[in-house]
């Protein structure tokens, strides 16, 4: 449908959507200018037009701040969840949507039931699992618990479901092992599906606060949303460095929007419309 | 198929591992030590029956976190659902940038929420752009910035977590937009429908599930808001929600970890009876449209 209505109708449209776009995009756009300012106080509104632009934030950031292990940590730990929830949630998936036992329904239900469990009832006794087996304050506790998620069983399962199982069975007949079905059969055929999933765990990952900074007390383990998060703190706030370790923090999940807006979109719609 | 059982077993193993470890045992494990007096730094611990419930229920401090949950809750899922919607329409037809446009509108939403609390404590402080805005609109700002004041404070937040949640509601609402047949505006332009007629006799009766959707978990996401007031506030000047409440009592100082999980249980109870009540009575009013 293409709007052929009224000229002056028009032109509001594009004047609400301008209008809200510049309120969608000015604090991000803000970051930016601030993450690029000569040391000044970074705040007020003369500041856009009077303060210079350098690098030099981001350079004192990587030398004399540990951004770079943060920026190394949310990398590593993110890259593991992701390639681990790729591999487990498939599995589990697959398992869920090809056995059809008592067990398995059970699971299933496991599955919707921790979906809707608030994340703030597990704070305190995971902290204190985490300190009783000696995962706390490693790099396990940043990994371990979140190598399989809910959404991500419940989004491949549907997809697992979507594909007939004569391709598996021909496999079988012609002697392939559960192995070579599951990995070299299923999970080709799986490959949007799974895309969806690396993105949408990889983003969760990397933006994950909550338990990093719970679990976690080294400086030398903290993620970029702890080290940014703990880099505040003092009452004079040095924004020109905290605003460059944000810019960081942002441009790879925007270089990966930019490309995959269709996988991510689709992501995020999947378990609402079904409903 | 041989041994068919074993390999099913084995291929859902990740997850019953994960259930059993990370979820089943600390769900049931916080509800059991809310029963006690345990204290990470203190040996040995008693159980206390619900002495723990009787007394959150009497300190002010969580009175006071749970009245600034529910404001936060009521206070911005009517604002982000009405906006997220007007938002939806505005992008729905095809035109011009229009993929620009739901791009520019969802990107906040892929942002980090610690990013996003520190831009707004900038934009938000003294001689910061809000203030410079509202004084522009003949408004005198905190003479401390929005977040340090008691008056503002929250409201400041709740303002920026509309801001940050429109973009991803409004994604869901053109999905549901999208699931309407066009045969249905067809109809409608046959019978000579207005469009405002068309949009409440057709469009929002049809988007009421996808609307349930919308509502339900913005207010499970709003009941646990954690990370801006961490980053914005430490909790200060009126601002500390119920699990902020639970962070500072059962892992800052103290570390009251049997009150602090008394306290994460009724939020617990808190969010569910809330869904089920909100899934209730806007399911419901579908019969009366």
């Amino acid at each position: 449908m293409v709007d052929r209505r009224h000229p002056l109708l028009v032109a509001g449209r594009y004047l609400s959507l301008t209008a809200i776009a510049v309120v969608m995009l000015f604090p991000l756009a803000w970051m930016f200018r601030v993450g690029f300012m000569s040391p000044v106080d970074g705040l007020g509104v003369t500041a856009l037009t009077t303060a210079g632009w350098t690098f030099q934030n981001f350079r004192d950031l990587f030398t004399q701040a540990s951004l770079g292990w943060a920026l190394f940590n949310s990398i590593l730990v993110g890259g593991l969840v992701t390639i681990g929830n790729i591999l487990f949630c498939f599995m589990v998936a697959y398992g869920l949507a090809r056995y059809h036992t008592i067990t398995n329904k059970v699971l299933f239900a496991s599955v919707l039931i921790v979906l809707m469990i608030p994340m703030h009832i597990v704070t305190i006794p995971l902290y204190l699992l985490c300190l009783k087996t000696g995962l706390y304050d490693t790099y396990w506790v940043l990994i371990l618990p979140w190598l399989v998620n809910p959404i991500g069983i419940f989004l491949v399962k549907q997809y697992v479901e979507s594909i007939p199982p004569s391709m598996e069975e021909a496999a079988r007949v012609d002697g392939a092992g559960e192995l070579t079905v599951l990995f070299r059969v299923v999970m080709p055929l799986c490959r949007p599906a799974l895309a969806v999933l690396a993105i949408q765990v990889f983003f969760t990952n990397w933006n994950s606060f909550l338990f990093p900074f719970i679990l976690t007390s080294r400086e030398s383990l903290r993620t970029l949303p702890v080290a940014l998060a703990l880099y505040q703190g003092h009452q004079a706030v040095d924004w020109p460095h905290l605003m460059a370790g944000s810019t960081v923090a942002v441009v790879p999940i925007l270089i990966v929007f930019l490309f995959m807006q269709r996988q991510i979109v689709s992501g995020i719609t999947a378990g609402a419309v079904k409903q | 198929m041989r041994s068919s059982r074993s390999v099913d077993l084995s291929l859902t193993s990740p997850w019953t591992v994960t259930l059993l470890l990370f979820w089943a045992f600390p769900v049931a494990y916080s509800l059991l030590i809310g029963f006690t007096d345990y204290r990470l730094l203190i040996e040995g611990y008693r159980w206390v029956g619900w002495d723990n419930y009787r007394s959150l229920f009497r300190d002010p401090a969580f009175l006071t976190a749970l009245e600034n949950t529910f404001i936060f809750v009521l206070g911005t899922i009517p604002v982000t659902t009405v906006l997220a919607l007007g938002m939806a329409l505005l992008v729905n037809r095809q035109f011009r940038g229009r993929s620009f446009f739901r791009s520019a509108f969802f990107l906040p939403s892929i942002t980090s929420m610690v990013v996003i609390a520190l831009i707004f404590t900038n934009l938000f402080s003294r001689g910061g752009y809000i203030a410079f805005l509202a004084e522009m609109a003949g408004f005198s700002p905190p003479v401390h910035g929005f977040l340090y004041d008691s008056r503002t404070a929250l409201y400041a937040i709740m303002g920026m977590d509309v801001w940050m949640s429109l973009g991803y509601f409004m994604l869901i609402f053109l999905a549901g937009l999208k699931s309407i047949p066009d045969e249905l505006y067809e109809a409608a332009e046959i019978a000579g429908a207005s469009p405002m007629r068309t949009f409440w006799s057709v469009t929002l009766p049809l988007l009421r599930p996808v609307a349930v959707f919308v509502v339900v978990i913005n207010s499970i996401k709003s009941f646990q808001v954690f990370v801006e007031i961490f980053v914005m506030t430490r909790g200060k000047f009126d601002t500390a929600t119920g699990v902020y409440f639970v962070y500072e009592q059962g892992l800052t100082t103290a570390f009251r970890m049997g009150y602090a999980s008394a306290a994460a249980y009724i939020l617990f109870v808190i969010i569910g009876v809330f869904s089920v009540l909100q899934f209730l009575v806007l399911r419901r009013r579908t019969a009366l449209w």
